[in-house]
């Protein structure tokens, strides 16, 4: 049988809590494997949702998913013995050495043991845990037990790994490190990885595809770098008060405005050079009567592609 | 089969890292016999002359469900703990059945509860209790307290799934575990019962239990509570029945957790 081009694909996937909590509604996706998927939204916004119908620990209320080819629902067992899966809060058991818990899990699974055994040491090694992997977790670090998680996750050797945000509550220096260990993976393997973020450098540095999540919807969805693009060379974004509307009229009319987008009062505007243009800038809104309060250049980022498209700027940066 | 087994040993691992869970596992059921029993047995000898040896070997057996109640409501709560934690997810994300997991915890519930039945019925031995030399009755015994276990640990663990509260858990589980024990004959003799309790005695599986040990463990039947003759058959009915119907429970209320 030819191996699934498709690692996920979901058709208006929707799950709702009680009658007035729609956490997912309705999203379509399609992630080739072997590739890096991020979900990147603010939190609320349906992504751990997503993940846990995917990995078959949510039933969807309707819609219908397929991990690696098989159904979530029709097909849970063999889903589950597919994937990997790095839970949003730290599940590991405190009781437990870290190459306890990975013998354990890997047990679950039923890997031999003279496989389990050398891949243990193997994925200790790759998460550089091994002087540690004999001690009790409760006293790793947060950096240490988010490594041993993703060790974890890896061990049954997964077609597709879930990581809920994997970095979450991780200082900056051990979420590159994490960083690191994922890009290792992806680069060694031919697994396919659908993490959700609400870090948009991470999703930048990590995803060869985006889907930007709000309110339980994919609002938009490309390559960081196209989404980027988009916005422009430059981003300069400004807030101010006065005649909005004619500033914004006449600044959609200059010629190296590449894109614009307005809304609660911030106005981003993507241009071509935003050094050289922010003076002109400046004498629209003073021709417009708009009183520029607070105005700054900058390289556009996720999270301009975000505030444009949802009208919010994306909290915890 | 196997995802059991492993809960199981993961279980017993865990107690095995707390020395302090070990020893008050030992030292509780110790306690029970020489604190209640002994002064029960005073008091019974006060009331009624000579009868307080023969109140001890009465209790032994009483005791022993006892002390499965405790040990089920503490594998409850550790469940609670896991599920609390998200330890769960793991075992919910990997390919095994769901009765398992369950199965797992109850059977190193159950575990404890052999352990520590055993210590009760040598300390009774010593401190007055006659009971039976035949090895077979003991084991026979142990077999009826093990569905006793596996039906209450099923109770605790299904409680453990409808709740996201600690102290919500050990509420439902107070109002369960009183009639299960107070509503039998597990501590005081049928025949001193009024009507109505004897009634709920009788559709109580603390009951049929108890009953049944006190056939199979004591080496002569106590004066006290004789009057009690349910046939030992239907004791163990009763005890697989029950550990059958408390899984049952378990699993239905763990299917719901998952939404």
């Amino acid at each position: 049988m030819p191996k699934n081009e498709k690692a996920i694909s979901t058709k208006g996937l929707t799950k709702r809590y009680d009658k007035d909590v729609l956490a997912v509604d309705s999203i379509d996706l399609s992630i080739q494997t072997n590739t890096i998927y991020a979900l990147l939204g603010p939190n609320g916004a349906g992504k751990t949702t997503t993940i846990s119908m995917l990995t078959t620990l949510v039933k969807p209320t309707s819609g219908c998913a397929e991990v690696d080819g098989l159904d979530v629902i029709q097909k849970a067992d063999q889903v589950r013995q597919r994937i990997g899966v790095t839970f949003q809060e730290i599940v590991l058991d405190p009781d437990l050495t870290g190459r306890e818990s990975l013998n354990f899990h890997a047990r679950l699974y039923k890997i031999g043991k003279a496989e389990r055994l050398a891949k243990i040491d193997q994925i200790l090694s790759l998460v550089e845990l091994e002087e540690a992997a004999d001690r009790r977790t409760n006293t790793y670090s947060g950096g240490m037990k988010r490594r041993l998680e993703l060790a974890r996750g890896l061990l049954t050797n997964p077609s597709v790994l879930f990581l809920d945000e994997p970095t979450q509550g991780l200082d900056p220096q051990n979420r590159v490190n994490i960083w690191g260990y994922i890009r290792t993976l992806q680069s060694n393997t031919n697994m396919t990885l659908l993490l959700t973020t609400h870090y948009m450098d991470e999703a930048e540095a990590l995803a060869d595809q985006v889907g930007i999540m709000d309110h339980g919807k994919i609002v938009v969805e490309g390559s960081p770098r196209e989404l980027i693009d988009q916005m422009g060379a430059d981003n300069i974004r400004i807030i101010g008060n006065g005649k909005q509307d004619v500033f914004c009229e006449s600044t959609k009319m200059l010629p190296y405005v590449e894109s614009f987008h307005s809304s609660n009062g911030i106005i981003q505007i993507g241009v071509d050079s935003g050094n050289r243009r922010l003076v002109e800038i400046v004498e629209t809104a003073n021709k417009s009567g708009f009183v520029i309060e607070d105005i700054s250049v900058s390289k556009p980022s996720l999270g301009d592609v975000f505030l444009k498209y949802t009208g919010r700027q994306l909290r915890d940066k | 089969m196997n995802a059991t087994i492993l809960l199981w040993q993961k279980q017993m691992k865990k107690a095995l890292v707390h020395p302090e869970e070990i020893v008050g596992m030992l030292i509780q059921p110790i306690l029970w016999v020489i604190l209640f029993g002994v002064g029960m047995r005073s008091l019974m000898g006060t009331t009624t002359p000579d009868s307080g040896n023969d109140y001890m070997t009465f209790v032994v057996p009483g005791i022993v469900a006892l002390t499965a109640v405790s040990a089920a409501i503490a594998g409850g709560s550790t469940w609670l703990n896991e599920r609390l934690i998200g330890i769960v997810k793991e075992y919910l994300a990997a390919p095994i059945p769901r009765l398992s997991i369950l199965m797992g915890n109850a059977i190193s519930i159950v575990t404890k509860v052999l352990i520590q039945s055993v210590v009760i019925l040598i300390v009774g031995l010593l401190m007055g209790a006659k009971l039976s030399d035949n090895l077979l009755g003991w084991l026979g015994g142990l077999l009826l307290i093990a569905g006793y276990g596996v039906g209450f640990s099923g109770f605790a663990l299904a409680v453990a799934s409808s709740t996201d509260s600690s102290e919500g858990y050990h509420m439902m589980i107070f109002l369960l575990q009183l009639p299960l024990l107070f509503l039998s004959n597990s501590l005081y003799p049928m025949e001193t019962l009024p009507t109505w309790m004897k009634v709920g005695a009788y559709a109580n599986p603390t009951t049929y239990v108890v009953t049944g040990l006190r056939q199979i463990t004591l080496s002569q039947t106590p004066t006290i509570g004789s009057v009690v003759q349910i046939p030992l058959w239907l004791c163990f009915v009763v005890s697989t029945g029950f550990a059958a119907f408390g899984m049952n429970m378990a699993l239905r209320a763990f299917k719901k957790t998952i939404k």
